[in-house]
């Protein structure tokens, strides 16, 4: 038996999409191959890793879908056209409302006139037609009298009023001016002083900094100074100490020196004796 | 995969899709509504990008409301629905491609790979210690899967996860059942290889579960 499964009949299998003698085939050749049974056992321990892989949890937003049939009649030529008709239509309708344009035609001519047309009123004329010429001269002069008198009383008053507010505004104006005046010479003089004593202050403030200044200065310098000398002495204290030191060491290893070879002379003259003595006892 | 309220609803939506092509929005929105969950994940495996994921089901959600109508098979709707959403993909795959910079998560993702499992812990230490183990598997799966080219990749995830049949897919990809089944073994090859460069395998994982 040679059948061989391929990739897709593997694949087939795994995922449980054969059916019949295809799938008999296979599990056939699967019991009599480990190898390829053990190639398949990885594929489903795979698939069973690859099951912790969870749906992420997300909410539908909400799609909007433009409906393309309005889109459709709204852009089409023939209604644009229509549409700018109409507009320019109202815009000239709104224009002869605001300029009250009126068009006539009548005995063979045309009219077109804007703002209000002067038409002779009929109603009006007709009743004075019926007064005498005396009346309207009687009345004229009553009306004209009437008027005088009005204008002259209303003369009168605007002068008074005029009068009296020239006056208080004299009175106004010129108390404010002495007053300003006074303002005026009261403030000079206290500008004066302000001016001086300003400069009296700034003087002194100038003096004063420079002498603080010129004073923190010396102070700082005598201070570095003092310390300059106070880390001399030092310095020199410490050589000193240092020369003091090594003058005492140098003492030290002297008198080492000298012992050890007071020692060395000592222990000479010592084997020297005992060797003398020896000799003599042995002599 | 285990059959939830939604899947259940989504197998017996035919009256549904039959509304929604008639034009009715209400069964559209719903429509949309069963479905997301869905694209959606496709989407986010194909990528792992929460964002890119989103811009593909709305432009698929939005194409399938549109051209509804044209389609004559009901029963034929899930393959169909993920027909546009495989185009999207590799449309906005197209355009990362050609778009040089390297998204942040990139980066970071990248980063958190070389550093120890403890320091890719710490950053959700308020987990349970299983979910914890549960997301860090997760993550390096679809890590995994994102090496993987293009064209296993949307086999493995449609077969895999959206439990599509290899006939269904052949029909989405418009290539014949035999290449799709030939790139589900090179896929799940591919995959095996890169998890056990990893030493993850069955044991492991059920040692740290």
């Amino acid at each position: 038996m040679n059948y061989k499964p391929d990739e897709s009949a593997l694949m087939a299998y795994l995922y449980g999409e054969v059916e019949g003698p295809e799938k008999e085939k296979i599990e056939q050749y699967l019991l009599q191959n480990p190898e390829a049974r053990k190639d398949l056992e990885k594929f489903k321990a795979l698939r069973s890793i690859m099951g912790s892989v969870k749906d992420k949890e997300v909410i539908a937003p909400p799609i909007f879908i433009d409906q393309p049939k309005q889109n459709v009649f709204r852009n089409s030529p023939y209604l644009k056209t229509v549409m700018s008709i109409a507009a320019s239509l109202l815009l000239i309708m709104i224009v002869g409302k605001i300029t009250d344009t009126k068009v006539h035609y009548s005995d063979h001519e045309l009219k077109i006139s804007f703002g209000e047309t002067n038409k002779p009123n009929p109603a009006e004329t007709h009743p004075v037609a019926m007064l005498t010429t005396n009346q309207v001269q009687q009345m004229i002069n009553a009306s004209l009298n009437e008027n005088d008198s009005s204008m002259q009383n209303r003369w009168k008053d605007s002068q008074q009023e005029l009068d009296a507010s020239i006056k208080k505004n004299l009175l106004k104006n010129s108390d404010r001016l002495d007053h300003l005046v006074h303002e005026a010479s009261t403030a000079s003089q206290q500008q004066i002083q302000g001016y001086v004593a300003g400069l009296q202050n700034e003087n002194m403030n100038l003096v004063k900094d420079y002498f603080q200044l010129t004073s923190t200065d010396q102070k700082k310098y005598i201070e570095d100074l003092l310390i300059d000398f106070a880390k001399y002495m030092k310095q020199q204290q410490n050589n000193d100490l240092q020369v003091v030191q090594t003058r005492l060491n140098n003492l030290e290893k002297n008198t080492d020196i000298f012992k050890q070879e007071t020692e060395h002379i000592l222990s000479s003259i010592i084997t020297n004796r005992n060797n003398s003595t020896t000799k003599g006892i042995n002599n | 995969m285990a059959e939830t309220l939604l899947d259940i609803a989504m197998m017996h939506s035919d009256a549904l899709i039959h509304r929604a092509k008639q034009g009715d929005q209400n069964a559209q929105g719903r429509l949309v509504q069963l479905w997301y969950k869905r694209i959606y994940n496709f989407g986010y495996k194909f990528f792992v990008d929460h964002d890119l994921a989103m811009e593909v089901s709305q432009k698929t959600f939005i194409s399938m409301c549109r051209n509804l109508q044209g389609l004559q098979d009901i029963a034929r709707f899930k393959p169909w629905l993920y027909t546009i959403v495989v185009n999207y993909c590799r449309e906005e795959a197209r355009k990362k491609k050609n778009n040089r910079s390297a998204s942040f998560d990139v980066v970071w993702d990248s980063e958190a790979e070389n550093s120890l499992p403890w320091e890719v812990s710490g950053r959700r230490a308020d987990d349970p210690e299983k979910q914890l183990q549960q997301s860090e598997l997760s993550d390096i799966l679809q890590d995994a899967l994102l090496q993987l080219n293009a064209e296993q990749r949307e086999v493995v995830i449609m077969k895999e996860y959206e439990g599509l049949k290899f006939r269904e897919i052949a029909e989405i990809l418009n290539v014949s059942e035999n290449t799709v089944k030939s790139r589900m073994y090179y896929g799940l090859d591919g995959l095996r290889k890169i998890l056990e460069r990893k030493n993850i395998n069955k044991e492991t994982i059920n040692y740290e579960l």
